[in-house]
């Protein structure tokens, strides 16, 4: 076989594991061989290495957003995360938004569906804060509210600060949670700034290792664990914690903050992207807005364009994306996200989101301008579908 | 892969495809594809069936001679799988008497395919019904 071209731009999805993270969860599996590090509830010295090191983590992952090491809990991850608020307001009222990350919707309708209230987006996916409000009746009044920072599919920014300060009454202790999974380590997350009680995230979009994850409960805030059986993470969340895996978090925690800087530049390659797009492709639609966007997102739709053949044939030429379409999803729903932004399920199966990453360059993105026009060409030929409908 | 990625050692492994490698050879180069303008293309009969809403379409246009199909062609709007099982049902029909090709249904195309995954299965039912709906027509259109 030739050697072929690999353009990953599916870094929402997930990050490759950075080489120093590897390196790193590889000297603690190497203690966890040796003895060096066991239990960490354990009082002897190798049990004491093993809590050492999750103190230290829990104060670089602190650090990423601004928060007291306190106030850190360690999870599987970002579902896990979303999970253990959700549960912990059952029954009670939730206001969030419809293009909230399944693992906030699911549980969601399983536990709160009767009193949850979905805050409507724009075309951009955007809610308005004007629409949250201290309702004067208690009972209706939120118990909790959550609205992620970024959305994952569309890359749209939400106003967080400012739903915060709309909901936020002595009175009533309406909690804000935000989901941060897609928007941490690629624009400033500070606890504070953004008016939050409770954050969810995981380490593999930022080169971590899949399957472990963060909450963050702002002191004084209380959440009913959803494990129990242990008293780790004092109590909050049950279970031997995964040394390796929270040393690889908070090296990852670490590399994020430094390189902040750096996602200037992928911002310039995505616009590139976008305005090669639009300038050489007809009937596109964008999904993602062009301000108040991630750096890294471009979510577009080609008309007559079912995504999930466009993913497979940009696939066979070595560009790795992903798509909204029914047909890519093995429930076969579109996606709800540009469900919610357009309310038409056409434009969500020809939806595509390119995401960038630290490593993609000005020629991968030229590349794609190369073969894309070709390929979308192609699967318009043999359409029943006529362009002009929508753009 | 991504290519930060590549330096590991990692053994390479033959490149995954959710499709068979005949589903995938239907996709990558469909067989009796109408190309462009349909108008332009003689036929004696057509069918549609399907929803771009529901994320699939297909229409077959037959060129019909003694009640066999002297030619077939298509266009879908759909996913990997539905273009790659209208590519097939073209091959199949081709030749054959109406009666012989409203035989093969979506078993026949799916065994054809070497198998489609199982929420995909519908893919090849629409094949088969755009096909039945394109020889009613011819079929209504000799009666009138």
């Amino acid at each position: 076989m030739t050697a072929k071209k690999q353009i990953y731009l599916d870094y929402a999805a997930g990050a490759p594991l950075d080489p120093e993270v590897k390196a790193q969860m590889e000297r603690i599996s190497e203690g966890l061989v040796s003895g060096e590090f066991a239990n960490p509830s354990a009082l002897y010295a190798a049990g004491q290495r093993s809590r050492e090191l999750i103190d230290a983590a829990r104060t670089e992952v602190a650090l990423l957003i601004n928060a007291q090491p306190s106030e850190i809990i360690f999870t599987s991850g970002g579902t896990e995360s979303n999970n253990t608020v959700i549960q912990a307001f059952a029954r009670q009222v939730i206001w969030t938004t419809p293009i909230e990350h399944p693992s906030i919707l699911e549980p969601l309708r399983k536990f709160a569906r009767q009193k949850s209230r979905f805050v409507p987006v724009d075309a951009e996916g955007r809610v308005s804060p004007k629409n949250f409000y201290r309702d004067p009746n208690p009972k209706y009044c939120p118990s909790l509210v959550s609205v992620m920072l970024a959305n994952n599919e569309i890359g749209t920014i939400e106003p967080v600060r400012e739903v915060s300060m709309k909901c936020r009454s002595p009175k009533y202790k309406t909690l804000i949670h935000t989901d941060v999974t897609q928007a941490i380590g690629k624009i400033p997350v500070d606890v504070n700034e953004l008016k939050v009680d409770l954050l969810s995230f995981s380490a593999h979009k930022i080169g971590g290792p899949a399957g472990i994850g963060v909450l963050y409960v702002r002191k004084n805030a209380h959440v009913r664990p959803l494990l129990s059986g242990g008293n780790q993470e004092r109590g909050r969340r049950a279970g031997t914690e995964n040394v390796m895996l929270i040393a690889g978090l908070a090296k990852a925690a670490k590399l994020a903050r430094a390189r902040l800087v750096d996602w200037g530049k992928v911002a310039e390659f995505r616009d590139e992207l976008r305005s090669g797009i639009l300038k050489e492709i007809p009937h596109v639609i964008l999904n993602s807005p062009k301000e108040g966007c991630l750096p890294n997102i471009l979510n577009v739709s080609f008309e007559a364009i079912e995504g999930e053949a466009l993913q497979l044939m940009l696939d066979e030429v070595g560009i790795a994306v992903s798509t909204g379409s029914a047909c890519a999803s093995s429930k076969l729903e579109p996606s709800h996200v540009i469900m919610a932004t357009r309310n038409n399920a056409e434009i969500a199966h020809g939806s595509v989101r390119f995401s960038l990453g630290l490593d993609t360059t000005a020629e991968d993105i030229q590349y794609v301008m190369e073969v894309l026009p070709g390929i979308v060409k192609k699967l318009r030929d043999m359409s029943t579908v006529k362009v002009g409908k929508y753009a | 892969m991504p290519k930060s990625l590549n330096d590991q050692q990692c053994e390479p492994s033959p490149k995954p495809f959710v499709y068979s490698e005949i589903v995938k050879e239907h996709f990558l180069n469909p067989r009796n594809f109408l190309m462009g303008d349909e108008s332009k293309y003689q036929r004696d009969a057509e069918g549609t069936v399907g929803n771009p809403v529901c994320g699939d379409q297909m229409t077959m246009y037959l060129q019909i001679e003694d009640d066999k199909i002297r030619d077939v062609r298509w266009k879908t709007y759909g996913c990997a799988s539905a273009i790659a099982s209208t590519s097939a049902l073209s091959e199949l029909i081709k030749g054959k008497t109406l009666d012989e090709a409203l035989k093969i249904g979506p078993k026949e195309i799916t065994e054809f395919l070497g198998g489609l995954p199982e929420h995909k299965f519908h893919c090849s039912v629409l094949g088969h019904e755009a096909l039945a709906e394109a020889i009613n027509n011819y079929r209504s259109k000799l009666q009138k």
